[in-house]
């Protein structure tokens, strides 16, 4: 905003942390003091079964290698390949900066060694992951997830884009009809597709007959199946962030790169989605995080070879008990997450991360 | 806006492409890009669709997933089936109280954040968005060791239940309020307070006429989204419900054998009332503009 | 409350040898007298007399009761009922009240009607008390197969509520032939829409049969080295995409939907299913199936509420009572002789195979052993880690 000095806040002395204390003292209770417990219960040694002792603290991290050997022992293999490759990049990148000085203080060209660098992280991951037939419970959390994140933003962006500047007087209403569908639970939303997809239904027998799937092809108990459910299911959390950064674009701002630029891809290249991008990246965020911990669309939607790694913590919480192991499995998730969420942020070099 | 700045500053070979594009294809382009996001829309429709359509289905086998034929039925008894309309009823309080609660809390925590500069602010902005980056699933299972108290040393029995699916959701909450309620403070004339005050009036008026009412559709925004995210919240309320049955876990339980129609009612309904509010909403937005403008 | 069980006086004079004796007796003739008198039945005399009166909160499967006796319950003895369907799977019900079990809290409800090898484990964890046989008038009478249970050694702390076995169910249109033994199961024409049940006892029962084990062997004790070839080859169906789902209940849907050719069922869903699918079909395969199970009341050790508790077993195994049960669940009841009743409600399930069993089918049956708690552990392990979670 245009920043006048006289509207800026006030400085507090008490007053500001007054305001904060109720509700930051609620997240500090009920969200650092349980992920506290949990790291406690991921580190600590099971009593006997059904002996309704405590857990004992014991600095336990075998429960870390134990849980990822019967959970994610390919992960591991495709997590050791990946940083093998990326230390492999590094060193070229730095021997390159090295050679060229100049390299390290022209901003694009950071960003493209950094792009690199990642690249070469997910490509070895990916090819390492995908050799081996069906991979395991954390691969196909992060793969599945990511790949419904793509479409997410394949299918959330037109829309968002057709919403904001060309929804005119009707913008709310179809902003509405996005988040309307979302207020059906989403487990009836989930078992409906159920009911759409099955191999006898019209869906099915229609791909059979254009060819798209074989004669005894299916779509249920797939990734496909597992898959469209998470990006149907969060796809309005994609489409709403990129909305609001293309609401705030001027549009006098696009008709002058028009006439600056001419073609409208150009247009649209240049000037809209750089300034969407702090959009997708919270879409992506939104969409990315709740998908690789989702285990409903796998429950429903998917087989034994496509559970995800949510399954696992849920049964080995809620049925199985086994609480060091659902903690650790909890960890290794959110520690995942918590780096690649801090890498993506350096890549697209949005600060912003607080909206 | 540097981004913008630096790209306006290099228009590289303007000219050669002025005419690429004729302009009908940049028409088709254009529609077709307005039938792709209709196609989006409908997708989003899809299953709803299903919904709606099978709340009307003369089920006879007990399960209401094979299609036997239409009825008004199911929709002259909606309330049928207790347990279902009691599940929702507890799911429409826990999400009432959890929103009241998260609003206040996170209201306060907004008006904080945009009102003043204080020393922790960016460490209380980061802190915030901590519970939405985290996935539910965690979420879930770190209030549940907490409350089911056999993971540390604690004199607690499990206390997993009402009150903790409460406190579960007002936590997810509050940083969503507290997030959407800033976004619309943002660049607000906090002078406006002081001009209030020059005229005379107490901080306690200031607040109510002045503050208050300028939080408004943030408030409301914040409060129809959290009231929408506990009313449909299953990972997390499963890890600590203990022997609640909320809506969403009654759902889960019945997919375990037969859907009774009423979901499918009830979800319908809940939909229509949303659909209203929506279309109403916009209708008098409308007026209200036109007449504003006129 | 804590000392309630300690204190608590053993089962009073009638103990459940009595009251099968007694029952058996009575069903012997006296039991149907009132009823072909015209006469009001027996519970009804606890109603003219002084009704039982009180509370009583009663934990059970989703659809596991018929509508009628829900209301005619409570008039008939004056007890305000309050009956749960929230139990769905054993495992996740024994997660849910463990802590509240062991600190001896109330768990909010009276009975509970878990699966026997659950129970077998409450009764040895002492998280139910001996059901009150000496309040109870005497009723019907157990089936002869459930008469000897092992996960109730003494027989004082279950009794069945609803009883069943597991074999195949098919849908001929889908899988062309009829099914007859458990190879069907791994047979690759059938990949990816075979469905086996989550409930390990279940499945693991038909893939030992699978693996050349005989029911003899099965029922004598398992070890888990024993079942080590059976999950190895449910591990390997699973993984190479035989195995489309493991699912509770909810593999009805999918049989309906023919996304399943055939899986591992329980015998009630689809007697009910095959009177309206007539592709439909269940069969015990040549090596067995799993048999009887039961889903069994058991009295919580914190309730109170011995004489409702009474009043509830009295009133469902009471003939007429426990035929309407059996005609809505569609499973067996454990209430022996009740085809008469059955068959003046509906003729036709009186002469359903699948709820009357021939005696080939019977000795077909095997009873999944109950487990060595150590051994148990690496069951549960290993068979979480073949369905995926």
């Amino acid at each position: 905003m245009a920043g006048a000095a006289d509207t800026a806040p006030k400085r507090g002395r008490f007053a500001p942390y007054g305001l904060l204390s109720p509700g930051i003292i609620w997240l500090i209770l009920f969200f650092l003091v349980p992920v506290a417990i949990l790291l406690r219960a991921a580190l600590s040694s099971q009593p006997e079964r059904f002996v309704p002792d405590d857990l004992r603290f014991k600095w336990k991290w075998s429960n870390f290698s134990n849980a990822l050997d019967r959970f994610g022992p390919q992960f591991q293999d495709a997590m050791r390949n990946a940083l093998i490759a990326a230390v492999v990049v590094a060193v070229i990148i730095a021997a390159v900066v090295v050679l060229r000085r100049g390299l390290w203080h022209n901003t694009r060209a950071r960003r493209l060694l950094v792009g690199a660098l990642v690249a070469g992280f997910f490509g070895a991951y990916i090819i390492t992951s995908t050799v081996d037939g069906w991979g395991d419970h954390f691969q196909r959390s992060f793969l599945y997830a990511g790949i419904a994140t793509l479409l997410c933003i394949a299918i959330g962006y037109p829309l968002a884009y057709v919403i904001a500047f060309r929804g005119g007087a009707y913008k709310n209403l179809l902003l509405g009809l996005v988040v309307v569908p979302f207020f059906t639970t989403y487990l009836i939303r989930t078992i409906a597709w159920k009911t759409i997809l099955f191999d006898n239904g019209p869906v099915v027998d229609f791909l059979q007959t254009i060819g798209v799937l074989g004669d005894s092809g299916r779509l249920l108990a797939t990734p496909g199946a597992v898959i469209g459910g998470l990006t149907y299911n969060f796809l309005p959390f994609m489409v709403l962030p990129i909305y609001v950064s293309l609401e705030k674009i001027d549009v006098n701002l696009v008709d002058a790169a028009r006439d600056l630029y001419s073609s409208p891809a150009r247009a649209f290249r240049k000037v809209v989605l750089p300034l969407s991008l702090p959009g997708v990246f919270a879409g992506t965020l939104l969409t990315f995080i709740p998908a690789s911990g989702d285990f409903i669309n796998a429950e429903f939607l998917g087989s034994p070879t496509t559970s995800m790694i949510g399954n696992v913590v849920q049964n080995q919480f809620l049925v199985q008990l086994d609480y060091p192991t659902a903690a650790a499995l909890s960890f290794v998730l959110m520690a995942i997450i918590t780096v690649a969420v801090l890498v993506y942020a350096r890549v697209l070099g949005t600060e912003d991360l607080t909206g | 806006m540097t981004t913008v700045e630096r790209a306006l500053d290099s228009p590289a070979a303007v000219e050669v492409q002025r005419s690429f594009p004729p302009p009908w294809l940049r028409r088709a382009g254009s529609w077709l890009l307005n039938i792709y996001a209709g196609l989006a829309l409908v997708y989003l429709f899809i299953p709803i669709a299903v919904v709606v359509a099978f709340s009307f289905n003369a089920e006879n086998t007990n399960f209401n997933f094979t299609w036997d034929g239409f009825t008004f039925a199911n929709w002259t008894h909606p309330f049928a089936d207790q347990g279902l309309v009691d599940a929702f009823v507890l799911s429409l309080e826990i999400a009432a109280i959890a929103t009241a609660i998260a609003v206040v809390l996170g209201g306060l925590i907004a008006l904080a954040l945009t009102r003043y500069r204080f020393r922790g602010s960016g460490f209380v902005n980061l802190f915030l968005v901590l519970p939405l980056t985290t996935p539910e699933i965690v979420l879930g299972a770190s209030l549940a060791s907490l409350f089911i108290a056999k993971t540390y040393p604690s004199p607690v029995p499990d206390s997993r239940g009402f009150a903790a699916v409460l406190i579960a959701h007002v936590m997810f909450c509050v940083s969503f309020v507290a997030l959407t309620v800033k976004a619309r403070l943002r660049g607000f004339d906090w002078t406006l307070e002081d001009a209030a005050m020059d005229l005379g009036a107490g901080p306690v008026r200031t607040f109510t006429k002045v503050t208050f009412p300028l939080m408004i559709p943030g408030i409301l925004a914040a409060a129809l989204l959290s009231f929408a995210l506990s009313l449909d919240d299953f990972i997390i309320t499963q890890f600590n419900s203990g022997d609640q049955t909320t809506f969403p876990i009654y759902i889960y339980g019945a997919a375990q054998r037969a859907i009774p129609p009423q979901i499918q009612v009830l979800s319908s309904m809940i939909l229509i009332v949303s659909v209203g509010i929506l279309v109403t909403g916009t209708f008098f937005g409308r007026r209200k503009e036109r007449a504003a403008t006129s | 409350m804590s000392n309630d069980r300690s204190s608590k006086p053993p089962a009073g004079g009638l103990s459940r040898r009595d009251f099968l004796t007694r029952g058996a007796a009575v069903a012997g003739g006296l039991a149907a007298a009132p009823y072909l008198l015209g006469g009001s039945p027996a519970w009804a005399a606890v109603e003219e007399g002084a009704k039982v009166g009180g509370k009583l909160d009663v934990l059970n499967w989703i659809g596991y009761i018929d509508k009628k006796s829900k209301k005619d319950f409570p008039k008939q003895t004056g007890i305000k009922l309050k009956y749960s369907e929230a139990l769905d799977d054993n495992n996740t019900f024994f997660a849910k009240y463990q802590e509240q079990f062991a600190n001896d809290d109330h768990i909010g409800f009276d009975i509970v009607a878990p699966t026997t090898w659950m129970a077998a484990r409450l009764i040895e964890l002492e998280y139910v008390q001996p059901l009150p046989f000496d309040l109870m008038e005497n009723r019907g009478s157990l089936r002869a197969e459930l008469e000897n249970p092992v996960w109730d050694p003494t027989g004082e702390f279950t009794l069945p509520w609803q009883t069943g076995y597991t074999g195949i169910a098919y849908n001929i249109e889908a899988t062309g032939r009829e099914i007859t033994s458990v190879e069907d199961l791994f047979d690759p024409k059938f990949k990816g829409r075979v469905g086996w049940l989550l409930e390990m006892r279940d499945s693991l029962t038909l893939a030992m049969l699978s693996t050349g084990m005989t029911g003899e062997e099965i029922a004598a004790g398992v070890t888990f080295n024993d079942a080590k070839p059976a999950f190895d080859r449910l591990e390997k169906a699973a993984q190479g995409g035989q195995i489309r789902r493991f699912t509770g209940n909810s593999y009805v849907s999918d049989l309906l939907s023919g996304d399943f050719a055939l899986n591992v069922s329980w015998s009630g869903d689809v007697a009910q299913l095959t009177t309206q699918e007539p592709n439909l079909r269940f069969v015990v395969p040549d090596e067995g199936g799993h048999g009887f199970w039961a889903d069994v009341m058991c009295m919580v050790a914190t309730s109170k509420r011995s004489k409702q508790v009474a009043a509830w077993l009295d009133y469902f195994y009471d003939p007429v009572n426990a035929a309407r049960v059996a005609d809505t669940t569609s499973y067996i009841s454990p209430v022996a002789d009740i085809t008469d009743e059955l068959a003046t409600i509906n003729p036709e399930a009186a002469e359903n195979t699948i709820l009357f069993p021939p005696q080939d089918v019977l000795d077909r049956l095997v009873q999944f052993p109950l487990l060595d708690p150590d051994d148990e552990e690496r069951f549960d392990r290993r068979y979480a880690e073949i369905t995926g979670g």
